[in-house]
């Protein structure tokens, strides 16, 4: 087991990569009653299309299929896995993302217990037709609940006008009619896939021993057997670098309109250190055009355009990304003319300097160390990063490599105004109600 | 786990000296009675307050001093608990340790006592553009409250059920009284909370309890004060109408039932609730979760929710417009299991212990070890986990049957789409 110490942050990382290609990584917390597990798979809903386990053709798959296996895994013969993680006082959960699945627990009693159970119930599929067609009817109602969600809404509208052709276009869940089409025989394939130990990461967090969790972990692997690992081949469309559609509006039941601005990055296939150098300098420099310190959120704010809804944020995947700024607004064009006219000026002569860099820097590095509390963010993150070829532990020093100039060059490639799209709901015109 | 000194009539500091934290974390509590009036004339003041001052007179040169203190995180905001309004200054800071700076919790120490102390003051009045500001800031929190229409049904629910009752008024008041709040009854206002309210103020971290509590006392010059009366609960008045069905554009159903309990925090019994709430809908090993999600797969949540200050149990589901009635009787066919004691030792271990593993879990964390201490505080000194937990644990199923049989469902509210056909 190897063992990385983080001194300025005092942390020590434990970490292992099991024969079976599983990536083990333990971070014990000092203080800490309750420990949080999570074990993800390198599986979201934009790997609908991909060469199955031991063939050859790539297929497709039904719109929400990944977060649809995700809800089935819980599922075995003898009931439900939430009554075993209940029986040992743990909390369980599990989340489908557009890059991600990963299934959790926390638990302050019967660690090895929990981590046996969070194991097994993800390495022992069990599907049939009937337990999959009763799943849908409950599917449906989560998507209905989302449906009904004006910032959900928002957000998937977004981000389904900024890509023509890639998958993250598509709603997590699939639509109450996709999830129809979906088998037991459909969710085979996608797990032998991609629930392999190789394309798997387990991360233990918290009131945890990493030596005796180790071999506990390892004697529960070797006691199971897994086919050869396989390079997973996915495909995605080929994406155009401008955004697919400029403008949409919808009518929702709401009381007073909502806008996102979405903008695409240029540069889509970063991994590693030139993908941590340029999430962090974007957001860095998106902070510190539309953070709370910005003359643009002094004036939006002042003048009522904006309230207290307002966000901003910018994140970037092997393959998709965006930078989004939006509020609940009275008048939602002058606000996207707003959002559009900082975004040009600051590429027509760059506003800012060392002084605000530090600043903006500094802000950051606190928002980190803070967020190091957090089992939860520890865990989720940790995971993030490593798929992407990342390790959590380095943005602080990421972060004190970045100079002006870097901020300027990557704000250029996710700003121009081919790159941009608005979304807009709007309460329903007076009349119709 | 917090020493606890007076440094005034009133006025409480309670440290936590730990080091499990990477961050320092204080919360000062100003607790005042709940009316609708007070809750929305406070709302506005804890904008305002965070807004600006005397010494940062722009929100940008507040959030900037923020920003260069690495981020410190700094908010007020306005909460209840039964008969009380809550506003709370939150400041977390990250541990010199983990910088190369030093001084920097000093800095915060101060800067809060400029928040509170030096307001942003005009002919001693508060800046009139930054209060109208907020004011419609405050109104459009109350009105976006309807494009979520979980939080909306349940705010329908309680305004029909308990109008007028401290169980139905908000945090944030209501648009009415907000448009009411003028700029001299703000300042009112202010004046009442810094000279009058009972105040609790919590610092958890790698700290000096007998340091931080000299701080307060000798920098922020809380002087004596009457503490509170603790009003007893109102009690819960019978709901004009058992059924309510209201209609907006969306498409799913949201089904949220009231039911009344003699049982509240103050009560003997109280933990008995907890298990009883946690046997029925708590979790996803519960009877409403098991039977109408998993078995009749109706819904994708289905839970119960003990609201312990008041007595007030909600079940709360998202259905199908259609099955409005099916889903009500299968509740309570549930709720009748409950009473009649069928409940297994499984499920009742199961619920014993994931009621232990939350709250051992949510002591994991600094503002989870502020809001249950000052929740708990009335009831015990020092609260230790156990002071739950040995209670849960010597609590039988006849104990949650019986607790079971005193509630009474008072009324059901149901929140759907239009239907097609009809004419508005």
């Amino acid at each position: 087991m190897n063992k990385v110490e983080f001194k300025q942050l005092d942390e020590t990382l434990y970490h292992e990569k099991l024969d079976n290609g599983l990536e083990v990584y333990i971070l014990p917390k000092k203080g800490f009653s309750k420990t949080f597990a999570t074990f993800t798979t390198k599986y979201g809903s934009i790997d609908n299309n991909f060469v199955p386990f031991g063939e050859k053709e790539a297929i497709k798959v039904p719109d929400g299929i990944a977060h649809f296996l995700e809800h089935k895994m819980f599922e075995k013969e003898d009931g439900d896995v939430f009554q075993q993680f209940s029986k040992q006082g743990a909390s369980a959960n599990a989340f489908t993302s557009f890059t991600r699945t990963a299934y959790l627990f926390s638990a302050t009693d019967k660690i090895d217990e929990n981590v046996e159970t969070l194991l097994n119930f993800v390495q022992s599929p069990y599907f049939t037709e009937s337990t999959v067609e009763k799943e849908k009817g409950i599917i449906a109602q989560e998507i209905t609940m989302y449906d009904d969600q004006p910032d959900w809404r928002l957000y998937f509208g977004v981000i389904e006008n900024m890509y023509k052709n890639h998958p993250v276009k598509i709603d997590i869940a699939g639509t109450v009619e996709s999830i129809q089409d979906i088998t037991a025989e459909h969710l085979y394939t996608c797990y032998n896939t991609f629930y392999h130990p190789s394309n798997m990461v387990l991360f233990i967090v918290g009131a945890v021993e990493p030596e005796s969790m180790i071999s506990f972990i390892k004697e529960n692997q070797d006691g199971k057997t897994f086919e050869e690992p396989q390079d997973i081949e996915r495909v995605y469309p080929e994406e155009p670098a401008e955004v697919a559609i400029k403008e949409r509006t919808l009518e929702m039941s709401v009381q007073k309109p909502k806008v996102f601005i979405g903008v695409k990055p240029e540069l889509l296939n970063l991994s590693g250190e030139d993908m941590m150098k340029h999430e962090l300098s974007a957001q860095l420099a998106y902070e510190l055009l539309f953070g709370r310190t910005s003359d643009f959120y002094h004036n939006a704010y002042e003048n009522g355009w904006i309230d207290e809804s307002y966000s901003f944020d910018y994140s970037l995947e092997n393959g998709f990304g965006y930078a989004l700024i939006g509020s609940d607004t009275s008048v939602p064009e002058k606000l996207i003319q707003e959002i559009n006219d900082t975004l040009d000026r600051a590429i027509e002569k760059w506003p800012f300097g060392q002084a605000d860099l530090d600043r903006v820097r500094r802000k950051k590095i606190g928002f980190f160390l803070r967020a190091l509390n957090s089992p939860e963010y520890i865990a989720n993150q940790f995971t993030r990063y490593a798929f992407n070829n990342m390790n959590l532990f380095d943005v602080v020093p990421a972060l004190e490599k970045i100079e002006v100039p870097d901020l300027q060059e990557t704000f250029a490639s996710v700003s121009q105004e081919s790159q941009r799209s608005s979304f807009t709901i709007v309460p329903p015109k007076k009349g119709e109600q | 786990m917090f020493e606890t000194v007076n440094i005034a009539k009133g006025v409480k500091v309670h440290v936590h000296e730990t080091t499990q934290f990477k961050t320092i974390n204080f919360s000062l509590k100003f607790k005042d009675k709940l009316t609708k009036e007070k809750a929305s004339a406070r709302t506005i003041l804890a904008n305002v307050l965070q807004h600006s001052n005397e010494v940062y007179p722009s929100h940008t040169a507040l959030r900037m001093v923020l920003d260069d203190l690495y981020g410190t995180s700094l908010y007020i905001d306005s909460s209840k608990r039964g008969n009380e309004h809550i506003v709370t200054l939150n400041v977390e800071t990250v541990n010199d340790e983990y910088l190369s700076e030093e001084g920097v919790l000093e800095k915060v120490m101060n800067l809060m006592y400029i928040v509170l102390f030096k307001p942003n003051f005009e002919h001693g009045l508060f800046k009139e553009s930054i209060f109208k500001r907020e004011q419609e800031a405050i109104k459009h929190r109350i009105e976006s409250i309807f494009d979520d229409k979980t939080r909306y049904a349940q705010q329908r629910l309680m305004e029909l059920a308990l109008p007028d009752h401290p169980a139905s008024i908000q945090p944030n008041g209501t648009i009415e009284e907000v448009a009411n709040v003028t700029n001299e009854k703000l300042v009112e206002e202010y004046e009442e909370m810094i000279k009058n309210n009972e105040i609790e103020i919590y610092a958890v971290g790698d700290i000096k309890a007998e340091l931080i509590a000299e701080h307060f006392k000798e920098f922020f010059h809380f002087g004596d004060r009457e503490q509170a009366i603790k009003a007893p609960s109102t009690e819960l008045t019978k709901p004009e109408q058992e059924r309510v069905v209201e209609f907006e554009d969306m498409k799913q159903g949201k089904l949220h039932m009231a039911f009344y309990s003699p049982i509240t925090f103050r009560d003997e019994k109280f933990p008995v609730m907890q298990l009883l709430n946690g046997v029925f809908g708590g979790y996803a090993h519960s009877k409403l979760f098991v039977n109408i999600r998993e078995k009749e797969s109706m819904a994708y949540y289905v839970s119960s929710s003990y609201a312990s200050q008041f007595g007030l149990m909600f079940v709360l589901a998202g259905i199908d417009a259609k099955l409005e009635e099916k889903a009500v009787k299968l509740v309570l066919e549930q709720l009748e299991e409950v009473k009649k004691g069928n409940i297994t030792d499984v499920e009742l271990g199961q619920t014993k212990a994931l009621l232990t593993n939350q709250l051992r879990e949510a002591l994991d964390n600094a503002r989870g070890q502020i809001d249950i201490y000052d929740q708990y505080m009335e009831l015990t000194e020092a609260f230790e986990p156990d002071y739950l937990i040995s209670r849960w644990n010597s609590i039988t199923k006849e104990d949650i049957a019986a607790a079971a049989n005193e509630l009474s469902l008072e009324m059901t509210y149901f929140l759907s789409g239009k239907e097609d056909d009809s004419v508005e």
